[in-house]
């Protein structure tokens, strides 16, 4: 007896890979494998959808055999499975990096093997790994710039950061704090942490308000919640034309709050997810990084010149350039419009900021399900 | 030890000497059968064979985490609990990579400071286990808060190097394309456990983790003992954190963190009983690589990524039920009980059916209370106060430092209406979290219960009333039936509660993403937000809820027959079982209860963000263990009382509203949170000489 439960479970993992297991249809392309970390957010997963429809769109599905694994939130995970993936033969490895030095020594020995690494939206520090993603400094200062600018250099604010002892967070937080520092009018009143989530920044800003309430605050500085903010605003019974000034995220609902109050144009909206014309600054890590990163990874295997950080340009939305689009094509997107109709995007936290001149193969319908452009 | 525990159960006439070893290690036996069977799958599955570089990639990829689990199952064995193992790991991790310098010497020096960073912070765990006599699992919680603030003072965010000797000494090849430099690692790991297990302090280990009280009495100084215990895993996990530091090459603050809830299935796993006293360290490096394993074989198969949760969850659950199964075990049990139930009943000889001849002992009358019947009050309920109120205490004196630091807050109704409305998530949670603690279990299915149930309601709701009016009810019905289910789990498969609810939190999780396809578009309800966040006769309507809801827990677990099973089982499920009480249907209803009260807080959570989200209930599942002991209930079972729960509730709540309302840094407000959780559980230590 006491053998035969052991043999079961193999003869159960057995038909496991007797159902899940399918060969891999091999032809001439290049075979690259996208890590991705924690799957449990909007983020990763449009993310993953852009990446997806780049694979899957005209112009690359000849060309890229591409294979999706996460690893979760775990970087001694990560690193096993980028060794796996080294030894079944990848050409590229496409990385969404949990941690941007744990993965130095494998990332390494990948390089050595001549796998292409390529980072988006976290880096990788390894030398020999390319990177994709905005400058974490600039999206720091440019949000507290208006914010200081928003409220003429004067006044109570509240700062809510991301997930603390990341480099994201503390390189956005510290280049906030230093364009706070240099105007003695501003006062940051109160701190919290916000785990770049909608329902944590309500959670934190309900236990900042039970002892700053709404009245002693001027403005807030958020990497996650203005939509939440605005909400909590209402809540308490603010006016419209009173909603504090907040530099945030790059959220479809905090977008869609920036509009002037009763656009015509918005259909579905309800609740706080509606026009207010709060005045806000929206500024975002772009999803469409993994896609682009994928266009490079191709770049580089057929031998193009790629530099080894590539940029993205810091999206950014005020009142004055949020506009709606109705569609949702990248052929409207390139034409201006930067948030979509809460009828069709009903998560207020789902992320708008898919455009970019350089992916013209993805759109909406790449983020939301995984289709590529027509 | 384990001989005498053994030897207890050998049967006369049947003493065979390879036997008996083969019982005595049966639990590392499986767990090397079961390694084993996943290693074959994994060759087979593999194209090609198994190069070096495979074993060498494969052996460095779990020695952190053997290292780890190593020194918690050291822990374990003494009948403690561990949760400080990741910020450990974390802080030797961040230590290194910044003050590493590339010289022999310094490498050398730094393999020293991390073994001294670990059995540092093992020495103050072991400190006040041992000697001030507090429960592992709030020393450890508090000291995890303490070490993860300082390892954020020592480094903000990745970075740092560790020297390339460093490295390679440990995640190189020890011989090239022979032997990799994990592999002896690990061999001299398991060495030093040898010495350890054969020394008098290892036959000290399993003497107290089997029973403290004969241990003391048969001369073993059990305080000592416990407090090296502590120490001795501090310096595993010292090197873990000097080897998770080799195989990275740098620092990051938080490499450590999700390693927590993987060291404690890995122990399990590999055969070592949770309460102590039985298993061993060897089994938990076996434990540590099945896990690796099953990501492997996962990572080879290409599961989606939206099932690998699901998959691990249920390989967990097989690998533990393959050591578990037998004649011996509770199904064959309860198969049996049913069998003679179903026979008595047949043939009439229930002691239900003999009502009227039930004996009345004579019982002498109770003792009339004297003129000082209120004196008397306290004298019976000494015992609850004492646990109880230091959590009070510690509330109060919050609220005087908040008034002290913002002014105005003691007598703001605004401040207080908030602060409810943030304890109501933990002090639901508090009750099915508590009740599973009284019984001697543990529920880890807590944030993916809270995230699966929010999530599908809200799905189904999308914003109308109306269909909140099913939908609400079906969610707290799905939460109890999977509740349920883990309850079942642990009384007919017999799986320790952590093993089964943990991997009910993998399946869930699962469930969540499957369901909304990693993005969830549902939104709460109008009537739901207003409960939450509107405004009912002056306070936020679920502030009265709360109340009605205390009402309700306080009367379940008091004055109910369910609530005093609960307090049975946990006492002792032996004695329970004797006195007629159904062991089986209680832990099931405790379980069930649990769910229930994620559920609820999933839809309440929902309802108070306007949305649900994935990896909502992720920030509950500490807390919610941790406001139960504040409140001054035994890790172990048995004792406690919702009131202490509540206490603990308030104190934690008001705690960290004072802290986000400062701009102190983070890592103060860890280091911070961390000792007033420490002061407030000093005062509930065991008085016992």
């Amino acid at each position: 007896m006491r053998w035969r439960a052991p043999l079961l479970v193999v003869g159960i993992a057995f038909g496991v890979i007797a159902v899940a297991h399918h060969a891999e249809a091999a032809g001439k392309k290049f075979k690259i494998f996208l890590s991705m970390s924690y799957i449990g957010n909007d983020w990763q997963a449009e993310a993953a959808n852009m990446i997806k429809a780049m694979a899957a769109s005209k112009q690359y599905r000849d060309k890229v055999n591409l294979e999706v694994k996460v690893a979760g939130p775990d970087a001694q995970r990560q690193i096993q499975q980028i060794n796996a993936m080294v030894e079944e033969g990848a050409q590229a490895i496409v990385v969404y990096p949990i941690s941007p030095t744990a993965l130095n020594q494998v990332v390494k020995t990948a390089c050595a093997r001549h796998v292409v690494m390529i980072a988006y939206d976290s880096e990788i520090t390894e030398p020999c790994a390319y990177n994709v993603h905005i400058d974490q400094l600039e999206a720091g200062r440019i949000p507290a710039e208006w914010l200081v600018k928003a409220l003429h250099g004067k006044g109570n604010i509240v700062v809510i950061t991301g997930v603390p002892g990341t480099s994201v967070d503390t390189e956005r937080t510290a280049a906030a704090k230093k364009v706070f520092a240099k105007y003695p009018g501003i006062h940051i009143v109160a701190e919290g942490v916000g785990m770049w989530s909608q329902p944590v920044a309500r959670t934190v800003l309900t236990k900042i308000l039970t002892t700053h309430p709404w009245s002693s605050i001027d403005g807030l500085w958020m990497q996650v919640g203005c939509y939440t903010a605005a909400s909590m605003e209402k809540e308490a019974g603010i006016p419209n034309d009173k909603l504090k000034p907040c530099a945030g995220e790059g959220s479809n609902g905090h977008r869609i709050q920036m509009l002037p109050v009763g656009d015509p144009a918005v259909a579905g909206a309800h609740g706080t997810y509606a026009p207010l014309g709060g005045p806000s600054i929206s500024y975002a890590s772009p999803p469409y990084s993994g896609a682009l990163a994928l266009k490079l990874a191709v770049e580089i295997l057929e031998g193009r010149k790629v530099p080894k950080f590539t940029k993205l340009p810091l999206p950014i939305v005020t009142n004055a350039t949020a506009k709606l689009c109705t569609k949702g094509t990248w052929q409207e997107m390139a034409h201006g419009c930067n948030v979509f109709q809460p009828a069709i995007i009903s998560n207020p936290g789902w992320f708008a900021s898919i455009y970019s001149p350089r992916t013209p193969e993805v759109g909406l319908q790449a983020a939301l399900n995984g289709k590529p452009e027509q | 030890m384990s001989t005498l525990v053994l030897g207890a159960r050998r049967r006369p006439g049947r003493r065979h000497g390879w036997r008996v070893e083969l019982g005595r290690h049966r639990g590392l036996i499986v767990a090397c059968a079961v390694f084993v069977a996943l290693f074959v799958v994994v060759d087979a599955i593999t194209p090609g064979a198994f190069s070096y570089f495979e074993i060498h990639f494969m052996s460095t990829g779990g020695a952190t985490l053997a290292l780890a689990a190593m020194g918690q199952t050291i822990v374990i064995l003494t009948g403690g609990f561990d949760l400080s193992t990741g910020a450990v790991v974390s802080l030797v991790n961040v230590v290194l990579a910044s003050a590493m310098g590339s010289s022999p010497l310094s490498e050398a020096g730094f393999f020293g400071v991390a073994l001294a960073a670990g059995a540092l912070v093992g020495a103050v765990n072991g400190f006040f286990v041992a000697f001030v006599r507090m429960q592992s699992i709030v020393v450890t919680l508090s000291t995890m808060f303490i070490v993860q603030g300082v390892t954020l003072l020592v480094m903000e965010k990745p970075g740092g190097t560790i020297a390339q000797g460093f490295a390679s000494f440990f995640s190189g090849d020890a011989i090239p394309h022979l032997l990799p430099a994990p592999i002896v690692v690990l061999l001299v790991a398991a060495l030093v456990w040898r010495l350890v297990k054969n020394s008098r302090f290892g036959v000290g280990l399993y003497a107290v983790g089997s029973d403290e009280e004969a241990a003391h009495a048969a001369g073993i100084r059990t305080g000592w003992v416990k407090f090296w215990a502590y120490v001795l895993a501090g310096l595993y996990y010292g090197a873990a954190g000097a080897f998770i530091s080799a195989e990275t090459g740098s620092g990051d603050p938080l490499v450590g963190q999700p390693m927590l809830l993987e060291v404690f299935a890995a122990v399990v796993l590999g055969g070592t009983l949770l309460g102590g006293g039985r298993g061993g360290c060897i089994g938990s490096i076996v434990g540590a690589y099945t896990l690796m394993i099953i990501v492997n074989i996962l990572l080879v198969l290409n599961v989606s990524a939206y099932y690998s949760s699901v998959a691990e969850g249920v390989i967990l659950l097989l690998a533990v039920l393959a050591a578990s199964l037998n004649r011996q075990s509770p199904i064959a049990f309860y198969l049996r009980l049913a069998r003679d139930k179903l026979a008595a009943r047949a043939r009439g000889a229930l002691a239900a059916a003999h009502r009227g001849g039930a004996p009345a002992p004579a019982l002498p009358a109770p003792a009339r209370a004297g003129p000082g019947g209120a004196a008397s009050w306290f004298a019976r309920h000494g015992e609850a106060l004492r646990t109880i109120l230091p959590a009070y205490a510690g509330f109060v004196i919050v609220l005087g430092v908040s008034q002290a630091v913002f002014g105005g807050t003691l007598a703001n109704p605004g401040y207080y209406n908030s602060l409810l409305v943030l304890c109501s998530f933990l002090a639901i949670l508090a009750l099915g979290q508590g009740a599973a603690i009284l019984t001697g279990g543990l529920d880890l299915s807590v944030p993916w219960m809270i995230g699966f149930v929010g999530i599908l309601t809200a799905g189904l709701i999308h914003g109308s009333d109306v269909v909140a009016i099913w939908a609400v009810p079906l969610g707290l019905a799905l939460g109890t039936a999977i509740g349920a289910v883990n309850g079942l789990g642990i009384v007919l498969l017999g799986l320790p509660p952590i093993v089964m609810t943990l991997a009910m939190n993998g399946i869930l999780e699962g469930a969540a993403l499957i369901y909304s396809n990693g993005t969830p578009s549902g939104f709460a309800s109008p009537a739901q937000r207003w409960f939450m966040t509107g405004h009912f006769l002056g306070p936020t309507p679920v502030v009265w809820f709360l109340v009605l809801f205390a009402l309700a827990a306080l009367l379940l677990l008091d004055r109910t027959v369910f609530g005093r099973r609960i307090y049975a089982v946990g006492n002792s499920t032996l004695v329970a079982r004797l006195s007629a009480v159904g062991v089986g249907g209680t832990l099931i209803g405790v379980y069930a209860l649990s769910g229930f009260c994620s559920a609820l807080v999933g839809i309440l959570l929902s309802g108070f963000s306007g949305q649900a989200t994935l990896g909502m209930g992720d920030d509950y599942l500490l807390p919610s263990i941790a406001v139960v002991v504040v409140g001054g209930t035994l890790i172990t079972g048995g004792r406690g009382h919702y009131l202490g729960m509540l206490g603990g509730v308030l104190l934690l709540t008001a705690l960290s509203t004072l802290l986000a309302g400062t701009t102190l840094p983070n890592a103060m407000r860890d280091i911070i949170f961390g000792l007033v959780l420490l002061a407030a559980v000093l005062a509930l230590r065991e008085r016992k000489a």
